[in-house]
């Protein structure tokens, strides 16, 4: 049986419409992500369920009742929350704050008893924050300040609780301590959590279910598995991103991989010779700045490879874990000698991949400008006997151009960009002209003193 | 067992407020005692005892009273007394009123004249002395009177003009009784101007004192302040749980709307029914509460109770000085309160900086 139910709630700051006919419902030991952009209405969901803000329409029912129907003290009993921001206006201590958590369960009169004492002990001792009990809240660093606040939640005895961003502002160890609590109180004390997260990867490594807002209307709900697939997120960021299993944790997690930049458009095309992930960056900052991107030979399954499907760059490739033969050869020097560039990586060579080295002297002998990026030496990563070495050497002599960096070969290519552009200009004017316009360019600059447009 | 250390701490320091507000209360009577010594006319400490002791039922019949002057019991009685508890009643009230209105507004600058308690009196009093409005109405002095009806109808205009619905957001309760009292000031200014001969009763009235201060104005005061703070008092907790921000009292289980509505209104009253018959002591409605907070920590459950009687002792204190320092006249006690108060409350601003916490 669900014990939380949002039925239809449409919810308004002033007259702007933020919620827009939301439903859910959330059951026992349920861990919930509230995910989408800044201002799709997650904190705004979040205040109307703790009974914050009153919905325009429709009812949320907390164990079949109308929760605004309630007392504040009655919601306090059985629903907790965690606020983004805790600042505390006075030098409470820690105990002090937790203790407050009992507040709906003590009548107007009361004193806080030995029990209460010993239930803010047990929370404080869950969230590891017994040892803080008598320290000023305010002096806390910020992740013993959100387990404190948790431990406050926690003293209400709640059968909901509700966190807004409850791992913003902290470490990533503090993060994984902070889920890890969260996930045992979910399993252990059976208590529905309901939270919004910023971090997908965090939310899917722990979460059972997930709310995707955009615009304050739900875009998917239910299984992680349904709910972050590359297309929502596409719908709901206007980015492209892979979703895919961590090998090691078996959830899901996301890269957002940024557009390219529409605005550049180069005509240098640069073709690249990589493998084993040392091209993945290169690939998507060239991409990005508006080059036409082409590699190979790769292996299928290579990290490369799969970087260069993603972004959708044409690739000479081979069978995994294969050699490369005459014919892929063949292919790859054909698209090399299309190439206005080539680029060589810092590429570890074995056998399998030595042939490419041969297509690059091929191709510079041919007239392609070739550019050798040597962040590793050459001997930490040849594993041919030193045949990767001398031709490396050889087409150091040919006038292969080497690099110490990617940044260095970025402002190369900018300059062979730019050369390009130049000849180009060149070829279709005739050279008197072109020269005598920069002449005037020359003029110009010694009457711009007089000129006004200048 | 050193486990159990923090809940033993806990639970001494429960103890510890008690014993406190015990030292505080016996120190204030003798305060009141040792001051009703202090005045023009010299009156033997001994003499005080005797006459004090006269009043107390059963005791009283076993202390001679044949040696005691007349005149001396009329001065202790009906002059020094009324005075002295007026002075008590004011200070306890002011205090009180400050703390709720710090703790509401988690503002350290926030005094019980924020809602424009004091512009409100002021105009009602300088009314009262400018026209001389039926200086008696059946025998009652109308000028306190009216300074309570103007307080609370300026505190009226600054709630009604804050509100959005059900709702009071803090800052704009803060910002229009600053707007109110500017304005209410103003006409205060123009009472002034055509005060003539009677300016320099509307300047003493606004500086504040307890001259001429009867038994009856005593009576006056003291069901409205005596209701008001143990009503106030009821709501202590939720003062405490207020410093957390309104939606997380609320989400704590406090009807954050009532407890302010309900804290305002007695807020007011107190601090109206204060102002009626002292006129407008400033310093302590602002600084004793940040003292006390200083000296035994931010929980309303005993910050509350130990202001109020700290406030008093230190009013009556202050009055006893105010009479006597510059003899024969007598100095406005606002101006004492600020004198010796500011430099107390900057000493221990700079002592105790850190464990400052607003």
């Amino acid at each position: 049986m669900a014990v939380l139910t949002v039925d239809g709630i449409d919810c308004y700051y002033g007259s702007v419409r933020v919620l827009e006919n939301v439903c859910l419902s959330v059951e026992e030991r349920d861990f919930v992500g509230v995910l989408g952009p800044n201002g799709s209405g997650k904190t705004t969901l979040l205040r109307s369920i703790s009974r914050t803000l009153k919905p325009h329409r429709g009812v949320i029912f907390l164990n079949d009742a109308d929760i605004y129907a309630l007392k504040s003290v009655e919601v306090a009993k059985q629903m907790a929350v965690v606020p983004q921001d805790n600042v505390i206006a006075f030098n409470f201590t820690a105990l002090d704050i937790v203790l407050m958590g009992r507040n709906p369960h003590l009548s107007r009169f009361q004193m806080e008893s030995e029990k209460d004492i010993a239930i803010a002990r047990k929370t404080m001792e869950l969230t590891n924050t017994w040892h803080l009990a008598e320290r000023p809240l305010n002096e806390l660093s910020g992740g013993e300040r959100q387990r404190v606040i948790i431990a406050r939640a926690l003293a209400q005895e709640p059968k909901v609780l509700l966190l807004d961003e409850p791992t913003v502002h902290l470490d990533i160890n503090n993060q994984l301590e902070i889920m890890d609590l969260l996930k045992d109180l979910c399993i252990r004390r059976e208590l529905i959590v309901l939270a919004v997260f910023h971090d997908f990867n965090l939310a899917a490594r722990y979460c059972d279910s997930a709310i995707l807002l955009n615009d304050g209307k739900i875009i998917s709900m239910g299984n992680l598995n349904a709910v972050l697939t590359s297309e929502n997120i596409r719908k709901v960021f206007q980015v492209d991103a892979v979703v895919k299993k961590h090998p090691i944790t078996n959830s899901l997690y996301i890269i957002p991989i940024s557009m390219p930049k529409p605005s550049l458009s180069r005509k240098l095309s640069v073709h690249l010779i990589c493998g084993a992930g040392t091209g993945t960056t290169l690939m998507k900052i060239l991409a990005e700045e508006g080059y036409n991107v082409t590699a190979g030979v790769l292996n299928v399954l290579d990290t490369d490879y799969e970087t260069a499907q993603l972004l959708k760059i044409p690739v000479t490739s081979e069978a995994p874990f294969s050699p490369i033969t005459e014919e892929t050869y063949k292919v790859n020097l054909e698209m090399m000698s299309k190439a206005s560039a080539v680029v060589i990586t810092a590429v570890p060579f074995g056998y399998a991949n030595l042939q490419n080295l041969e297509a690059a002297k091929e191709a510079l002998e041919r007239g392609i400008p070739t550019f050798v990026i040597e962040e590793v030496p050459i001997e930490q990563r040849d594993f041919t006997k030193g045949k990767a070495e001398k031709h490396l050497t050889e087409l150091k002599s040919k006038g292969a151009i080497f690099v110490k960096n990617q940044n260095e070969l970025l402002s190369l290519l900018d300059i062979l960009e730019d050369k390009l552009n130049m000849t180009k200009e060149l070829s279709s004017k005739i050279p008197g002209h072109f020269k005598s316009e920069t002449n005037s360019c020359e003029v110009d600059e010694v009457d711009g003193s007089k000129s006004s447009n200048f | 067992m050193s486990t159990n250390g923090v809940e033993t701490t806990y639970f001494r320091r429960v103890s510890r407020w008690k014993l406190l507000l015990i030292i505080l209360t016996v120190a204030l009577v003798l305060t009141i005692i040792i001051s009703l010594n202090v005045g023009f006319a010299q009156i033997p400490f001994s003499t005080i005892l005797q006459i004090l002791a006269k009043r107390i039922p059963f005791l009283g019949s076993l202390v001679g009273s044949s040696n005691i002057p007349y005149s001396a019991e009329r001065i202790i009685l009906e002059i020094r007394m009324p005075r002295i508890l007026a002075g008590a009643l004011v200070g306890a009230a002011l205090s009180a009123a400050g703390v709720v209105y710090q703790g509401i507004f988690k503002n350290p600058m926030a005094d019980p004249y924020v809602l424009g308690v004091s512009a409100g009196a002021a105009v009602g009093a300088s009314l009262a002395i400018v026209f001389g409005i039926g200086f008696t109405l059946f025998g009652v002095n109308t000028m306190p009177i009216l300074a309570f009806a103007g307080s609370l109808v300026a505190v009226f205009i600054v709630y009604n003009i804050s509100r959005v619905g059900s709702r009071v957001p803090v800052t704009t309760l803060l910002l229009s009784g600053i707007a109110v009292s500017i304005f209410l000031s103003a006409i205060v200014a123009i009472l002034q101007v055509i005060a003539g001969k009677k300016l320099h009763a509307v300047v003493f009235w606004l500086m504040g004192g307890f001259s001429g201060v009867e038994w009856k104005d005593v009576w006056a005061i003291l069901p409205l302040i005596f209701i008001g703070t143990v009503i106030i008092y009821f709501f202590a907790r939720d003062l405490n749980i207020l410093s957390l921000g309104e939606e997380t009292a609320q989400n704590l289980g406090v009807d954050v709307e009532k407890v302010k509505k309900v804290l305002l209104i007695f807020g007011s009253l107190v601090t109206a029914a204060a102002v009626s018959i002292s006129g407008l002591i400033g310093f302590i409605g602002l600084m004793i509460p940040h003292i006390t907070r200083i000296m035994i920590g931010p929980d309303h459950r005993v910050l509350l109770p130990t202001s109020i009687i700290v406030g008093a002792s230190f009013l009556v204190i202050c009055d006893a000085v105010a009479r006597v320092i510059v003899s024969p006249v007598e100095l406005p006690v606002g101006v004492i309160t600020a004198l010796s108060g500011g430099p107390f409350f900057i000493y221990l601003l700079r002592k105790k900086k850190e464990s400052y916490g607003v």
